[in-house]
């Protein structure tokens, strides 16, 4: 059934994002650029992993998927659809954070979308995930502006992550032409287009307050090609390593 | 994570311990009294220097080693298997940090900087428990260290939290809190293992096997052998005796492996029913201080690792540096 | 660094070498603040521990995940150690005869001793 398929796709392109990330954000566990720090920034990547969890479960539950461990730890490369944004590797700490800004903005508003969704799951998750979100964005908000005010170096780092990621953060909003009409016209969410405009418009004003320059929409070409199975080359590697354990024996409980 | 029985005593004490010729014999037994009568020292009470100076040492060796502590464990971080290990693993590595925080804020109360505490750790001057200059080779010894190593830990702590020092004592009974999840979700991991495929079993005896000298080594030399703590222990800073808490340990947990199947690579341990006490094989005391000085498997990793984050995280805190703001210590 | 870790995390660092001096300026863990949780709505803030960060801002942070993330927690305080004005501990003796001042007390005043005296008497 082509509704159930539609679902199927949106879910797992959301899942995959937030393993991802959550799994790039904890290898900074430990590795912080100050203990607090480390602390928090530990925390959201836990969230995002449990984000994914619950995604993986609403998959199993009600629409026949695989049960969330083999689903997440023993899935071939070409079937994930993670954007390339949460693929990269961790180079410095603006990098992440900045990867970080604009990645909870944009699922920010995502599950801001699904409050209303046609579809019980999302409505429920969407309120749960709330207020976690609202500090992921509260903790970005602030270090972006913080670190863009705080001296050259420190701002032209900003700047130049912003300008190494932009492109990236829009192929989020990659959408899925043959299920995108019918997840809109059945009110599971409004699609990509318009949250793609929402983000823009939530990160802009923050952007400008943190005096960084935001290139012209017109000019940003997004990098897609995840939602369709295609990755960058740092895909692979992370998946083999994230399943080496369990992979050991796929059937065994761990 | 983990104090250790065992303070590293740098050689060279002779300076303070003239320092605390000065102090006042007065104030000296008054402070004493205070203690036997159980009361808890604050940050602002007069303390001897000797009892400064031990406390710094301790509680800054305690907080190293819970931030070097997260870095065998993180080994795993990126291939903990399943969503429940995944979480918990990430989980009880941000503990360590966050135990390392309390603790340096501890330490702070005293008046050394946890910058200072830090480059300490990082030159090498000060220590961190042995144990983590082993290698995690495989996932069972993330169960091997989650179970076993928190669990020494707890002994060590929940003696330490019964010390004289309000500020140790009170980061130490929010630490034994969260250290009692450690401990739980490592016996759960070491469970799984030892109760799964065969594969998984020798997984874990092999992890055993390889952990179970550490392990030994953890709470520090035996009594006979070990210096400093009648003083010490009149003044609650230590608590216990290495071999008391050994026994302890020994006999709270190794009926918890034996249960299991398992075996321990010592065929001398068992417990003498009649005295109550373990008797078990000395470990290699020779490695123990070799480790200690600089020779074990992962001390050089342990520190580099270490330094790399100082230095890649460096322009992040010197960027919302203030200098101009006056520098406080902790007040409690 | 020559060998390879087991970690794969460190293998992707770019360590420096054995031997390397690395040292962290004073200062740069930036200020301590004191941090005061509050478990329910309408009870006191309490304060349990404290946070380094460069401001305000960054400690509330900061603070939020190093002492909210687990038991119940509903909002915290956070204020710079440094302004916290506190009596010098040698000072305990100003508080020394509270329980002697009866006067402050609801204990100390015996209203039905003296209603029970008055009703006898008549």
């Amino acid at each position: 059934m082509s509704y159930n398929a539609a679902l199927t796709d949106l879910i797992i392109k959301m899942a995959d994002d937030e393993l991802i990330q959550g799994h790039r954000n904890s290898e900074w566990t430990g590795l912080g650029p100050v203990m607090e720090e480390d602390i928090a920034f530990s925390s959201m990547a836990q969230d995002k992993i449990g984000h994914a969890w619950a995604l993986y479960r609403i998959l199993h539950e009600n629409l026949e998927g695989k049960d969330p461990d083999t689903f997440a730890f023993h899935r071939p490369e070409k079937d994930f659809k993670c954007s390339h944004l949460v693929e990269m590797p961790n180079e410095e700490y603006g990098f992440s954070l900045m990867r970080h800004f604009l990645f909870d903005h944009a699922e920010a508003i995502r599950y801001e979308s699904l409050l209303d969704s046609s579809f019980e799951p999302f409505r429920i998750l969407s309120k749960k995930v709330k207020g976690e979100l609202k500090y992921h964005t509260l903790h970005a908000n602030a270090w972006i502006t913080q670190l863009s005010q705080a001296g050259e170096d420190s701002y032209q780092r900003m700047q130049a992550a912003l300008n190494n990621t932009v492109a990236l953060a829009a192929g989020i909003f990659e959408a899925s032409p043959e299920y995108e009409d019918t997840l809109v016209t059945e009110r599971v969410y409004p699609g990509e287009a318009i949250l793609y405009q929402r983000w823009l418009d939530r990160i802009y004003p923050i952007l400008v307050k943190a005096s960084l320059n935001l290139p012209d929409p017109k000019t940003i070409t997004p990098a897609y090609g995840g939602r369709q199975g295609i990755h960058t080359p740092y895909l692979q590697p992370l998946l083999k390593e994230m399943g080496e354990v369990f992979n050991l024996d796929a059937e065994a409980s761990w | 994570m983990y104090g250790g029985g065992y303070i590293f005593d740098e050689p060279n004490k002779k300076q303070l311990r003239e320092e605390e010729q000065h102090d006042e014999p007065e104030k000296l037994a008054a402070f004493e009294e205070r203690i036997a009568r159980g009361e808890k020292i604050e940050s602002g009470d007069w303390m001897p220097a000797e009892y400064r100076r031990q406390l710094i040492r301790l509680i800054e060796q305690h907080a190293h080693s819970e931030v070097i502590g997260a870095l065998p464990e993180g080994t795993w971080i990126t291939r903990a298997p399943g969503f429940k290990r995944k979480l918990a693993l990430i989980a009880k590595v941000q503990d360590e940090i966050g135990h390392g925080q309390l603790l340096y804020n501890a330490a702070e109360t005293l008046g050394k900087s946890r910058e200072a505490m830090i480059n300490d750790l990082l030159s090498g001057k000060s220590k961190y428990s042995n144990v983590f200059n082993y290698p995690a080779e495989t996932w069972a010894d993330v169960a091997v260290i989650g179970f076993l190593i928190d669990a020494a830990a707890i002994v060590n702590q929940v003696a330490n939290a019964k010390g004289s020092y309000g500020p140790y004592c009170r980061a130490l009974e929010r630490i034994c809190y969260e250290e009692s999840f450690h401990l739980k979700q490592g016996h759960d991991a070491f469970i799984e293992l030892a109760t799964g495929t065969l594969a998984q079993r020798e997984m874990l005896q092999d992890a055993l096997n390889r952990w179970w000298q550490p392990i030994m080594h953890f709470f520090g030399p035996p009594d006979k052998v070990s210096s400093h703590s009648e003083k010490l222990m009149q003044w609650k800073v230590k608590m216990a005796s290495n071999d008391d808490m050994r026994n302890q340990f020994l006999d709270a947990y190794v009926p918890k492996i034996w249960e299991l199947g398992l075996t321990l690579p010592d065929p001398a341990l068992r417990k003498n029913e009649a005295t109550g006490r373990w008797e078990y094989t000395d470990p290699d005391w020779d490695e123990f201080f070799r480790v200690i000085n600089g020779g074990g498997p992962c001390n050089a990793e342990r520190l580099q690792v270490r330094k790399w984050a100082e230095e890649h995280g460096r322009w992040v805190r010197q960027a919302l540096m203030q200098p101009a703001e006056r520098k406080a210590f902790p007040v409690a | 660094m020559s060998n390879e870790s087991l970690d794969p995390r460190v293998n992707r660092l770019k360590l420096g070498e054995a031997g390397e001096v690395v040292k962290v300026a004073e200062g740069e863990n930036w200020n301590i603040y004191e941090v005061f949780h509050q478990e329910k709505r309408g009870a006191h803030h309490e304060h349990v521990g404290c946070v380094h960060a460069p401001d305000s801002q960054l400690a509330l942070v900061f603070a939020k995940e190093q002492f909210g993330r687990r038991k119940k927690c509903v909002n915290l305080w956070v204020v710079k150690s440094a302004d916290i004005l506190a009596f010098d501990v040698e000072d305990e003796d100003m508080f020394a005869n509270n329980l002697e001042k009866t006067y402050r007390d609801a204990s100390g005043f015996k209203v039905m001793e003296k209603i029970n005296k008055f009703k006898q008497s008549k």
